[in-house]
């Protein structure tokens, strides 16, 4: 019991992860990246190839993170502006990101080769138990660097002007403009930012599954039930405990079904929570989550 | 030769698709003056503030504030200290506090604190419930309240130009003459103004001069005394 809720808590730390990327750009632009699980993938590969030719872990994951952000921004400049330009409420974003994701898939392919490449271990091999359940430091540093990042990401969003400034974008972005903003600017932020969770999100997962090109598939559908189930398009925070409960669903299922149930039982979770609170669990369509008045202080 | 004016537009055409909605516009508002364009709905009022504010992508002719031409800038720069809007439907950043709304106003003055502050003080000196509901949610605030957040975010931006798109709108009357009176303050204050209204009584009551717009044309420029004294017939005319 410990040991899926924990290694579930560890994985869904993951998804939450990649969650958040997704739901970060969806905030400020209302468009899905879904090219949002390559994003991870180009970290992997690319600090796999930098690890193994000899150069410090760090750093090949900094150059990896520095990539995912590089190719994070492009896809927004060459799959999605040009398309918001010509109409911005047109749906044309969506065979667009996933045509860049399949670019993006192939090119990854072509350089590495379709098979899978060591990834430096990081932390994994260090063992910790925790009472009757095992963890790898890996699986902790997982947990508690979602923590951080998630946490992080609402301070900055509720209390510094360009978390703001990014609410205000997500809200009305030609309002935002006529206030001085350079929406351009603010959402090019958001596809960096959300690239670099991505990456991290990599990172994470990198000593477990290898470094194989074609893992944003994967990644980017457990990403995506992730924000949908925890209301993420709404608050980018509520993906990573969508990301949370899908983790533990589905290695609750491995554990208590048979070891293929994660293949389908998140879907199970997704459409029957969809049912109950259609924008997601932890949204406002969930009675407990409605807006209430905030107080009131004088002077 | 007279003073340069703070607005000057001269042969603007602007519009959505294959449409322009204004043609020919010209129009000026001179240093501390307030200008209504009145008309029908429809009439293109809402489209020559927004293409002055550069928010319709499609527009020809002249548009200079201060002396700058911003025909071919984009919104965000002529936001940073050249015009400001009180849109149509006050349009408030719903899911913010009231004083984050306010402060977003002063976006481009982000690194000059004391400015920032001072007009925050202004604008909770002009409205002082704003000050009071400073922490609270801007959708928990009535229309009238909005609306007064509306103008402090304008204001925040210590524009050249105040841009005001129907301020009295949905308004209760208690809550029309807190608006009028704080456009009055603004006018002692040395504010430029171009009002947009439907209400006659509250153009005459704050503006120098008014436009009359149909069609996406101004057809007439008048005095309010020239209203007050009679000119409402003719008025009358134009707005059906």
């Amino acid at each position: 019991m410990l040991q899926f809720v924990l290694s579930g808590v560890a994985i869904g730390s993951i998804y939450g992860l990649i969650g958040m990327a997704l739901a970060i750009s969806f905030y400020v632009t209302r468009i899905i990246n879904f090219a949002q699980g390559e994003l991870m993938m180009v970290t992997v590969m690319v600090t796999a190839e930098l690890a193994s030719s000899g150069y410090p872990v760090w750093l090949a994951a900094l150059a990896g993170l520095a990539c995912s952000c590089i190719v994070g921004i492009l896809s927004y400049v060459i799959a999605v502006r040009p398309i918001l330009l010509s109409n911005r409420f047109s749906f044309g974003w969506l065979v667009s990101t996933l045509g860049f994701a399949v670019i993006v898939e192939n090119a990854a392919a072509y350089i590495w080769g379709p098979t899978s490449q060591a990834f430096p271990p990081i932390l994994n091999g260090i063992s910790l138990p925790i009472g009757g359940a095992v963890l790898t430091a890996q699986q902790l540093l997982a947990i508690v660097t979602a923590a951080v990042l998630a946490a992080g990401f609402e301070i900055v969003r509720r209390y510094t002007l360009f978390g703001k400034l990014g609410m205000a974008t997500a809200a009305d972005p030609e309002m935002a403009s006529a206030i001085g903003a350079n929406t351009t600017i603010v959402a090019i932020v958001a596809f960096a930012i959300s690239a670099i969770y991505a990456g991290i999100a990599g990172l994470l997962i990198g000593p477990s599954t290898f470094a194989n090109p074609y893992l944003g598939d994967t990644f980017g559908t457990y990403g995506f039930i992730a924000m949908m189930i925890g209301g993420g398009t709404e608050r980018p925070i509520a993906a990573m405990f969508g990301g949370l409960l899908l983790g533990v669903c589905a290695e609750g299922a491995n554990a208590l079904i048979n070891s293929q149930a994660s293949d389908w039982f998140p879907f199970i979770v997704l459409v029957l929570i969809l049912i109950v609170s259609p924008k997601g669990l932890f949204s406002t369509s969930n009675p407990l989550f409605r807006p209430r008045r905030v107080a009131v202080t004088r002077g | 030769m007279s003073e340069q004016p703070t607005l000057e537009i001269n042969a603007l055409s602007a519009g959505y698709g294959r449409f322009d909605v204004v043609r020919d516009v010209a129009l000026s508002v001179g240093k501390g003056e307030a200008v209504a364009l009145l008309g029908p709905n429809g009439a293109g009022k809402t489209t020559v503030l927004r293409a002055i504010m550069g928010l319709v992508k499609q527009r020809r002719g002249l548009i200079r504030i201060g002396g700058t031409d911003v025909s071919a800038l984009p919104t965000h720069r002529i936001a940073r200290g050249l015009a400001a809007i009180a849109p149509e439907g006050r349009r408030l950043f719903l899911d913010q506090s009231v004083e984050d709304n306010l402060l977003l106003g002063a976006l481009h003055l982000r690194h000059d604190k004391a400015r920032t502050q001072t007009l925050l003080a202004s604008v909770y000196d002009l409205f002082p419930v704003l000050k009071a509901y400073r922490q609270r949610l801007s959708s928990f605030l009535s229309g009238g309240e909005q609306q007064m957040v509306a103008i402090g975010r304008m204001l925040m931006s210590d524009p050249e130009i105040m841009l005001l798109d129907e301020p009295s709108v949905a308004l209760s009357p208690v809550a029309v003459d807190i608006v009028v009176k704080a456009m009055l303050e603004l006018r002692k204050r040395g504010a430029s103004l171009l009002l947009v209204e439907q209400r006659t009584d509250v153009a005459t009551r704050v503006c120098d001069r008014l436009y009359v717009m149909t069609h996406g044309e101004i057809v007439d420029e008048m005095k309010p005394e020239t209203i007050r004294s009679g000119g409402m017939s003719i008025l009358n005319k134009y707005l059906g």
